[in-house]
């Protein structure tokens, strides 16, 4: 029924401002799956809580599309910062950690967390694909700010260097991205 | 300042992936006024990211979308002449669709039997349009309702009563959207304990100390809006529990929320 629309990304804004259900339906049609890959790359190993994050994620931008400042950025950026933080909030809540079977001492998270990230993984896809052309010590810090939503802070005493090196090689990390992104 | 060697420094990937901090941010923003370089370089990294994702998108489960769209549509019950829902969006969707694969269904029909009977054709195209003007109404209904409620929430002529809980009942809150040129009152149910099935709330207006029946409704049609009976006037709005069906005056003992208008001061 009705005839299809497309939008520009402008169009697109104001329409959604105006709590225009078509535009929503547009924007889901059009961004679900690159969000959905996002929330899988970060919720690796359970497709159920994946898909309800994405509902979540869907939802709030719904609700919060009037906080969406176009001069900071583009839409996509913005939903994917949502997309991306609703996923670490996840991974992090007490519900999630107490579904992990094997609970490790919280002393020993950190130390775990970062010994699984050294391993490679054959059903990496994205950006995480993309994150292993990197060096291993590169790739690691990238994981764990942008994938396991540590502050730098917190990389910078689980992995004993210091704060500064932990930026510059972040910074480094994401240049060499950039250009594998092409 | 150095805006090639800022822009070479990481910030930008840094800032659109979510991981700079909050000071390298406000800056980055900030810079972001005063060098058009910038924000090109900026979008130049947003794009490659975006299509990035685009390409390595990951179809999710088409449930998600249900749920999705379905927790956003709005919803109108219209409570002013019966008890039970007259205009669920739901139902009308679901005639529309109905509607739509009849339509499927009959067009595909008719071209298998085009080459027999020319006059069964006529006739089918005849039931065809009657159904597409049915779905027209159905979707205007539909568009209608959409509008109804937008007007509702950003007419400025509507008053929002905040109504709160009273002593039997502190939990208890519902919104008015009262308009007082056109008089209509519309109720969002915001938390009301459900009630037995013998039983139902009812929502009065009180003018001059004297109260009148706006019409009754259930704790179930929670966080849509109600369209209640008129009332030109009205010093406060209150909440009671009746039998089913309401009663022809409030029981005050069992009233449950209570909220005053600008007309009572």
């Amino acid at each position: 029924m009705g005839i299809p629309i497309t939008y520009t990304e402008r169009e697109l804004v104001l329409a959604l401002k105006e709590r225009d259900n078509q535009a929503f339906n547009f924007l889901y049609d059009n961004y679900a799956g690159a969000l959905y890959s996002i929330i899988k790359q970060i919720i690796t190993d359970n497709a159920e809580l994946a898909s309800d994050v994405l509902q979540e994620v869907f939802i709030n931008i719904w609700r919060k599309i009037e906080t969406y400042d176009q001069t900071k950025g583009r839409l996509f950026t913005w939903m994917l910062n949502i997309a991306r933080n609703a996923s670490i909030d996840t991974l992090r809540s007490k519900s999630y950690q107490n579904s992990q079977k094997n609970q490790e001492l919280p002393d020993n998270v950190y130390k775990s967390v970062a010994s699984q990230t050294t391993l490679m993984n054959v059903d990496n896809i994205g950006l995480k694909k993309v994150l292993e052309k990197l060096k291993a010590e590169h790739r690691i810090l990238v994981e764990l700010a942008y994938f396991k939503g540590f502050t730098h802070e917190e990389i910078a005493e689980m992995m004993s260097i210091p704060l500064g090196t932990v930026k510059t090689r972040i910074r480094n990390a994401l240049l060499q991205l950039r250009e594998y992104l092409q | 300042m150095n805006v090639k060697e800022y822009i070479s420094s990481g910030i930008i990937e840094s800032y659109v992936m979510g991981l700079a901090n909050e000071s390298e941010r406000t800056e980055f923003e900030q810079l972001c006024t005063q060098y058009p370089e910038l924000v090109a370089a900026r979008r130049e990294f947003e794009e490659r990211l975006e299509h990035h994702a685009f390409e390595n998108a990951v179809p999710p489960p088409s449930m998600v979308k249900v749920k999705v769209m379905d927790s956003i549509s709005p919803k109108i019950i219209n409570m002013e002449n019966s008890k039970a829902p007259v205009r669920s969006s739901g139902g009308l969707r679901f005639v529309a669709a109905a509607s739509v694969i009849l339509l499927i269904g009959l067009a595909w029909f008719s071209y298998q039997s085009h080459n027999k009977q020319d006059e069964a054709l006529q006739e089918l195209k005849n039931t065809n349009l009657a159904l597409k003007e049915k779905l027209d109404t159905t979707q205007n209904i539909l568009n209608k309702i959409v509008a109804e409620q937008k007007d509702v929430v950003s007419n400025p002529n509507v008053t929002v009563v905040n109504m709160v809980g009273t002593q039997t009942a502190p939990k208890s809150s519902a919104n008015i959207y009262w308009d007082s040129t056109s008089s209509n009152v519309f109720l969002v149910v915001k938390n009301m304990p459900k009630l037995p099935s013998d039983q139902q709330y009812q929502l009065w207006a009180l003018i001059d100390n004297k109260p009148k029946d706006l019409g009754v409704f259930d704790a179930t049609d929670d966080k849509v809006i109600l369209k209640m009976k008129n009332t030109q006037k009205a010093q406060a709005f209150a909440i009671t529990i009746e039998q089913k069906g309401g009663s022809p005056s409030p029981t005050l003992q069992k009233m449950q929320s209570l909220g005053k208008t600008r007309q009572s001061q």
